[in-house]
């Protein structure tokens, strides 16, 4: 593997994709998008003392799914459309190795991808003047942003040279990005609710007298109306049964979802409530709760006044990330995929696709 | 082996039931330009992929200056430029930046891909369109660019798929003197056309494929001696009243003599009667004005194998 001839085959990708119109046109857009994005999210997020952190998760977020929903376009043809267009045959008889080749792609449509985050980097920095932004979210949440936008660069790029037909590779990146984003979140839902557990419901409410009106009080007496420790809960009626999801089971297929990676990896701030303060934070929060075994013989005491359930901030502390794993997995499956692609784009080639030519 | 230039022996290669290339053996030498000539569908252009290194043969040995691209292509690509029968062109790319760019992934320092550039496009004709991009080239700037392409790395074994075509009259003189003077460096040129008469001014050399083999070198030798036809115009005559004297002198029967325009059609086996036929003419007195073969010793070989095998 050579550097330099690496950073050409990127640099020949790059030179022609700067060069056209519609480059400039799609990041227009993009920008465009991304002002709305921010308007509207200092608006939802007013509420609260620090703006900052909502408005800047939500442009994070908004970057990485346009990131998602372009970069298959980018780079899901970059190899099987040169072949198409002849152009890779003659970078296939220099000294460029096939590896140089399909890694110099990835390169290239991993950058394209990045320059759309440098689009939104203003929109960030905006964002930071609502208060309350940590230094610490801000490298995490870039350095996942980075690293998602290589897995789908990778797999575009992959795709295009396992793929024979460059429409057929395209749509199959797309399937693969949808199957992470949208697919994740049904097989978990789905799949969830199908393995649902039986659950016996019993409920204690606080007793009062039936003739003054009065509570009925531990210690006899009746004024413990202020004090809900000191009044007697009974059982009212027979327990009763209902089938409650096993989210706990499944929560682990969500932590494939690109978004999911991006907010339980970054470290997300909550309000003095123990509620989280930005979108990082809450999808977290969602994704942590499904962790969390439901109990299968619950009371609900009206005389426990602990009982209101942990709080996000408490979830989240109790429960484990999952991030790592998730990209974990998409880089080893992209990884895997590259590799694919180079031994099936290597020459002298033996076997073709059927309806290919080489050049 | 000491062939510097291209071996191949036995080579052959399918796709599916698709057999392209079922039997092709034949040497190129270096100094010397040798042609590719076959029919549409003869698997020319899958025989160079082959020797370009880009395809694997299915059996047979190929060596490009010595080397077999199949188990070194690195070394073969280093000696080998090759030129594809369409120029795949990076479409916003200047002509220059074109060369450049292979240059560099052929391993030239920067510098030396940039001058290289400068340089081949003076060589190529192309030195006012450098900077234009390649979407705005014609088919035959295209073709040049292509060969220039190839030219970068200063290969030793070229690699020719239809270089002459969509050139104008002039640029394919600078063809052929170009690819005189690479041959006369020392260089192994093989040039596939089916424009035989272009190859005829051009070639040492030309191994025939039909139906993905080459033909012997005795057939080519049969086909080639066959009866040709050469064409004679008298001075201030048309045909048709050049006919009666033209068969009177060479003692045939003047019913048997084509007329096309102002010529007569004579068929001869060989050159040697080719020349009998002529001293003849002039021995009668006949004002002869052109006496040349109608076709050229490829075209008629070509045809004959082509109408062999049909």
């Amino acid at each position: 593997m050579n550097a330099s001839r690496l950073w050409t085959i990127a640099r020949l990708d790059l030179t022609q994709r700067i060069r056209t119109i519609s480059w400039y046109v799609l990041l227009g857009v993009f920008a465009v998008v991304l002002v709305g994005t921010t308007a509207l999210s200092f608006l939802s997020f007013s509420y609260l003392d620090d703006s900052g952190p909502g408005v800047y998760s939500v442009v994070v977020l908004v970057t990485l799914l346009l990131i998602v929903l372009v970069s298959p376009t980018l780079s899901g043809n970059s190899i099987n459309g040169d072949r198409d267009a002849a152009t890779l045959a003659p970078l296939q008889v220099t000294q460029a190795t096939t590896t140089e080749i399909v890694l110099g792609k990835f390169l290239a449509a991993w950058l394209t991808g990045l320059t759309f985050a440098a689009v939104a980097v203003p929109f960030l920095v905006i964002a930071t003047f609502g208060g309350g932004v940590e230094p610490i979210t801000v490298l995490a949440s870039t350095a996942i942003l980075v690293a998602e936008t290589g897995v789908v660069a990778a797999f575009g790029t992959a795709l295009s040279g396992v793929l024979a037909r460059p429409l057929f590779s395209v749509a199959a990146t797309y399937l693969v990005v949808a199957a992470l984003t949208i697919g994740t979140p049904i097989a978990f839902g789905l799949i969830g609710s199908s393995i649902a557990s039986e659950r016996t419901e019993r409920y204690l409410t606080a007793q009062y007298d039936p003739t003054t009106g009065a509570p009925v009080c531990e210690d006899g007496t009746t004024n413990c109306a202020s004090d809900l420790s000191q009044q007697v809960c009974e059982e009212e009626g027979p327990p009763t049964t209902s089938r409650i999801p096993r989210f706990d089971y499944v929560w682990w297929i969500l932590a494939a979802n690109p978004f999911v990676i991006l907010a339980d990896a970054t470290p997300s701030g909550f309000t003095v409530d123990g509620y989280p303060d930005d979108l990082f934070g809450q999808t977290k929060y969602a994704v942590r709760q499904a962790q969390v075994a439901p109990d299968l013989d619950y009371v609900y005491d009206e005389c426990d006044p602990e009982q209101n359930g942990p709080t996000a901030e408490e979830v989240v502390a109790s429960t484990v990330p999952s991030w790592f794993i998730g990209l974990g997995g998409q880089v080893i499956v992209a990884t895997l995929l590259l590799w694919w692609a180079v031994s099936r784009t290597r020459t002298p080639a033996r076997r073709l696709p059927p309806g290919t030519r080489i050049a | 082996m000491t062939n510097a230039g291209i071996v191949a022996e036995g080579v052959r290669r399918s796709f599916g039931n698709v057999h392209a290339v079922r039997g092709v053996t034949f040497q190129a030498p270096e100094g010397a330009v040798t042609g590719l000539v076959g029919p549409n569908g003869a698997g020319k252009t899958t025989l160079l992929l082959m020797l370009a290194s880009l395809l694997a043969p299915d059996a047979g040995t190929i060596r490009i200056g010595g080397v077999d691209p199949v188990a070194e292509p690195a070394a073969a690509r280093a000696k080998l430029g090759w030129m594809p029968d369409s120029l795949g062109a990076w479409p916003s790319l200047s002509a220059r930046e074109t060369i450049s760019v292979t240059g560099r992934l052929s391993g030239l320092s920067p510098a030396a891909a940039t001058s290289r550039a400068t340089e081949l496009l003076t060589t190529v004709g192309l030195e006012t369109l450098g900077d234009a991009p390649a979407r705005v080239l014609s088919r035959g700037q295209k073709q040049r660019l292509g060969l220039a392409r190839a030219l970068v790395h200063d290969p030793q074994v070229l690699l020719l798929d239809e270089p002459a075509s969509g050139l104008d009259p002039q640029a394919r003189i600078d063809l052929r003197l170009l690819l005189r003077a690479l041959a006369a460096e020392g260089r192994t040129v093989l040039v596939s056309s089916h424009i035989l008469s272009e190859l005829e001014e051009v070639v040492d050399d030309a191994v025939f494929m039909m139906q993905g083999e080459t033909v012997s070198s005795e057939r080519v030798a049969e086909a080639a001696g066959r009866a040709r036809t050469w064409r004679i115009r008298l001075a201030g005559r048309d045909g048709v009243s050049a006919a009666l004297p033209v068969a009177q002198a060479l003692g045939l029967d003047v019913a048997t003599l084509p007329v096309d325009r102002r010529d007569v059609l004579v068929s001869f086996e060989g050159d040697a009667a080719a020349a009998a036929g002529l001293t003849a003419l002039v021995s009668a007195g006949l004002p002869v004005a052109e006496f040349s073969a109608a076709s050229g010793i490829l075209e008629h070989t070509f045809l004959d194998l082509e109408g062999g095998a049909r």
